[in-house]
């Protein structure tokens, strides 16, 4: 059978699938005869985000674009965004980028918008400091999180354990001894492959030793050797090779990787985002679910130790490209309010995030909430400790222009330690020199 | 028509009074050629020519993304620096050793492979076929099983071994740094070793049988017979083989980026991978850039030297 296509049926062709996308950007909200602006975040929470922009585009009647990219990219896709003038609006941002966005004038304040500045009240101050560069503002909250110390209840209650380790040679006791009784292998779960997270995961070793990465003057003290950085990488390091409480494969495992392992009931205790605890604990998605609790970080040893974490925070930052136009700006000014701020007098999507995926916030007035606090009940056995651990994290002080690069040497020099090819002393000098390089360099 | 009715001398004369590169207008049929491969050269000059002199272009400034409103030209200095920094040592380093490893792995195993495929038996053509699997799978999937069968929890290879006796405890392998290099080399010669086997096979299947009675007539055996006929005739394949999978082996990527991204340390950073936290992960596009030229360029001087000494043997 032949089929035979004559010049009016091409043309009728074209003609209908021309109007395909006509017909398409007539099922969009009516205001999309405006511009259309873009969100753009990495591959988190997605069901929440596209809920909550279907939400807005149907109250408000502007369009938004809404795209993704996986967190290890993120970062990348968004400077190769920039530098080409791809007009973005809202983005996401952490707070580690901050210097670096705003010197290269990617990002732009938001401090001369008195409506989004009133939100400032109810957030805690280290998170507003954390989107500070310079005395100006970036942005909006979208949520903070702090490395936890995780333990298996079940685990500890069989090893004859009554409460958790609170510092760090209680951790080396206890691991060992559930070495000897065959219930771990490797009794602490850390994910110390060099990737993004690593620096959040070596940062509660650091901090609850009392080590720094910098000086007030912003430069490196990773070659003082007094510094508790140093007491940090020596533990870790003795973790894996001397006492072999931890896997010597924790320099491959990936933070999804430890947390699947951890569910899975492999270990006792567990560095983790404290947002992991809902996954953990949830019998649909972990062996140990029930078992798990959150302990204070355990403390080093010197002076300056204490059960201090590694907190951070992420936001949404506007783009210039935001503010080119009144209506743009006003459109823009209004979608970072419904996810960062309120929506009908209520902190919608960030309860949303921590009721849905574990998500916290900074909002001080939400800790109240009854739902909140039945979350934190069912969760994590109550929020008190979170909450305490959460004012006792510290935001990373390598917050700089260079940090992108930097981080590069820092991941390899303290995985150079955990491999044990180089000493904690060199491994860190590698990555102070580096730091001290870089800051000569960019003035 | 007159040019060509001319006697030979004559024709051989002004020849040799015209200049020897004069510009000639092109024929008829050189312009109807040239007109229909506008489309493809265009494409081509847009595609492939511009980026590779642009690329080049970058390689001479000193570009990082975060700093878009600094960047100076600095001549050769990104060449100059690169190739004077440790970690680019290290990683030319393990690409050489990547590479050797590769490429005389998978040379090897083919010419084995292609020996037995060329002896007749029941259902060598089904085996022929299946041979060719792990050269069909993508890269991407090749690298995610791989990375399962390394897996230091469930992977099969600890499976297998345990089962066999031949170890007591799970090895964590890839986070062993002096093992990650082979066993990556291991992946790739898993995946290239399949289209070599096929160059070779076709190579001994043009071997006239004359040789290999004259070789049995002398009282060769197996051995003699594979030294003396097989491998000299052998030598074409050979060549090809090794230039190809030195081309390939030298600028692998996918396995490193899926397996340890260059890890555990920098026990598998090679010049690829380099370029790409260079390029992308550091955002330095001008010293990446420098990176890729430097090895193209060592690509290409090793493919020329390899096929100039293999062309003089043969000619030999």
């Amino acid at each position: 059978m032949t089929m035979s296509v004559d010049r009016r049926a091409v043309l009728a062709g074209l003609g209908a699938s021309a109007s395909l996308p006509l017909l398409g950007s007539l099922s969009r909200p009516a205001a999309a005869a405006g511009e259309t602006i873009s969100y753009t975040a990495w591959s988190a929470a997605v069901d929440q985000v596209q809920s909550h922009i279907h939400a807005f585009e149907k109250a408000s009647g502007i369009a938004v674009r809404y795209e993704n990219f996986p967190g290890a990219q993120f970062r990348a896709s968004l400077v190769t965004k920039f530098t080409s003038n791809e007009p973005l609006d809202l983005i996401w941002m952490n707070d580690a980028w901050t210097p670096e966005f705003a010197e290269a004038g990617w990002i732009t304040p938001i401090d001369d918008v008195p409506q989004l500045m009133a939100y400032n009240a109810d957030v805690q101050k280290y998170c507003t400091d954390a989107m500070r560069y310079k005395g100006r503002q970036y942005g909006l909250v979208y949520y903070t999180d702090h490395m936890s110390f995780m333990y298996n209840k079940e685990m500890l209650d069989k090893a004859g354990f009554e409460k958790p380790p609170a510092t760090w040679d209680e951790v080396v006791q206890q691991g060992l001894k559930l070495k000897q009784m065959g219930l771990a292998e490797y009794p602490l779960m850390l994910a110390l492959t060099a990737d993004a997270w690593l620096i959040e995961m070596i940062g509660p070793f650091v901090y609850s030793f009392g080590g720094t990465y910098t000086d007030p003057a912003g430069l490196s003290t990773l070659r003082d050797p007094g510094n508790g950085a140093l007491a940090a990488a020596t533990w870790m390091r003795d973790a894996i090779h001397t006492h072999k409480i931890v896997s010597p494969g924790a320099v491959t495992t990936s933070e999804i990787d430890a947390l699947k392992a951890f569910a899975s009931g492999k270990s006792a205790f567990a560095i983790l985002p404290s947002y992991r605890i809902r996954v953990l604990n949830d019998p649909a998605q972990a062996k140990v679910a029930g078992n798990i609790r959150i302990n204070l970080m355990p403390a080093g040893s010197g002076a300056k130790a204490g059960n201090h974490t590694c907190g951070w925070v992420r936001y949404y930052g506007l783009t210039p490209h935001a503010r080119a136009t009144k209506a743009r700006e006003a459109a823009v000014m209004k979608l970072m309010e419904w996810f960062g701020g309120k929506v009908d007098d209520k902190y919608v999507f960030q309860k949303m995030l921590l009721l849905d995926v574990g998500v916290p916030f900074c909002t001080k007035s939400l800790m109240q909430d009854t739902d909140v606090l039945a979350f934190y009940d069912k969760w994590a056995g109550g929020e008190g400790t979170i909450l305490k651990q959460s004012s006792m994290a510290i935001t990373k002080d390598v917050i700089s222009p260079w940090f992108g690069e930097w981080n590069e040497t820092n991941n390899q020099s303290w995985q150079s330690v955990f491999l044990n090819q180089s000493t904690p002393a060199a491994g860190l000098a590698a990555s102070g020199d580096k730091w001290n390089q870089l800051k000569k360099q960019f003035g | 028509m007159t040019a060509t009715s001319s006697p030979p001398a004559e024709r051989g004369v002004a020849a040799l009074a015209r200049p020897r590169f004069s510009p000639r207008a092109p024929s008829h049929d050189e312009r109807q050629a040239l007109i229909l491969l506008a489309p493809l050269l265009i494409v081509l000059a847009v595609v492939a020519v511009f980026p590779i002199i642009y690329s080049f272009y970058t390689s001479l400034f000193d570009i990082n993304l975060a700093r878009p409103l600094r960047q100076p030209f600095v001549w050769f200095d990104n060449y100059v620096r690169m190739l004077g920094e440790p970690r680019i040592q290290i990683a030319l380093w393990r690409t050489a050793v990547f590479t050797v490893v590769t490429v005389a792995g998978t040379t090897l195993a083919a010419l084995v492979v292609a020996l037995f495929l060329n002896e007749t038996f029941r259902g060598r053509r089904i085996l022929a076929i299946l041979l060719l699997v792990p050269w069909a799978t993508p890269s991407v999937v090749n690298g995610l099983m791989w990375k399962w069968i390394y897996d230091s929890n469930y992977g099969v290879l600890n499976g297998l071994l345990q089962a066999l006796g031949l170890i007591d405890n799970y090895k964590i392998w890839l986070a062993d740094p002096d093992k990650t290099l082979y066993l990556i080399a291991n992946a790739a010669i898993w995946k290239q070793m399949p289209l070599s086997a096929i160059l070779l096979l076709v190579t001994m299947k043009s071997i006239p049988e004359d040789l290999y009675k004259a070789a049995r007539v002398d009282g060769a055996n197996v051995v003699q017979r594979f030294l003396n006929v097989t491998l000299p005739a052998l030598r074409p394949g050979l060549m090809l083989v090794l230039v190809y999978e030195t081309m390939i082996s030298i600028r692998h990527f996918d396995l490193f980026m899926l397996l340890t991204q260059g890890g555990p340390g920098n026990a598998s950073s090679t010049l690829s991978w380099q370029i790409y936290v260079e390029t992308f992960r550091s955002l330095r596009f001008g010293t990446g850039s420098a990176l890729a030229y430097i090895l193209a360029f060592l690509t290409l001087i090793l493919g020329a030297l390899m096929i100039r000494l293999g062309w003089r043997r043969e000619a030999r």
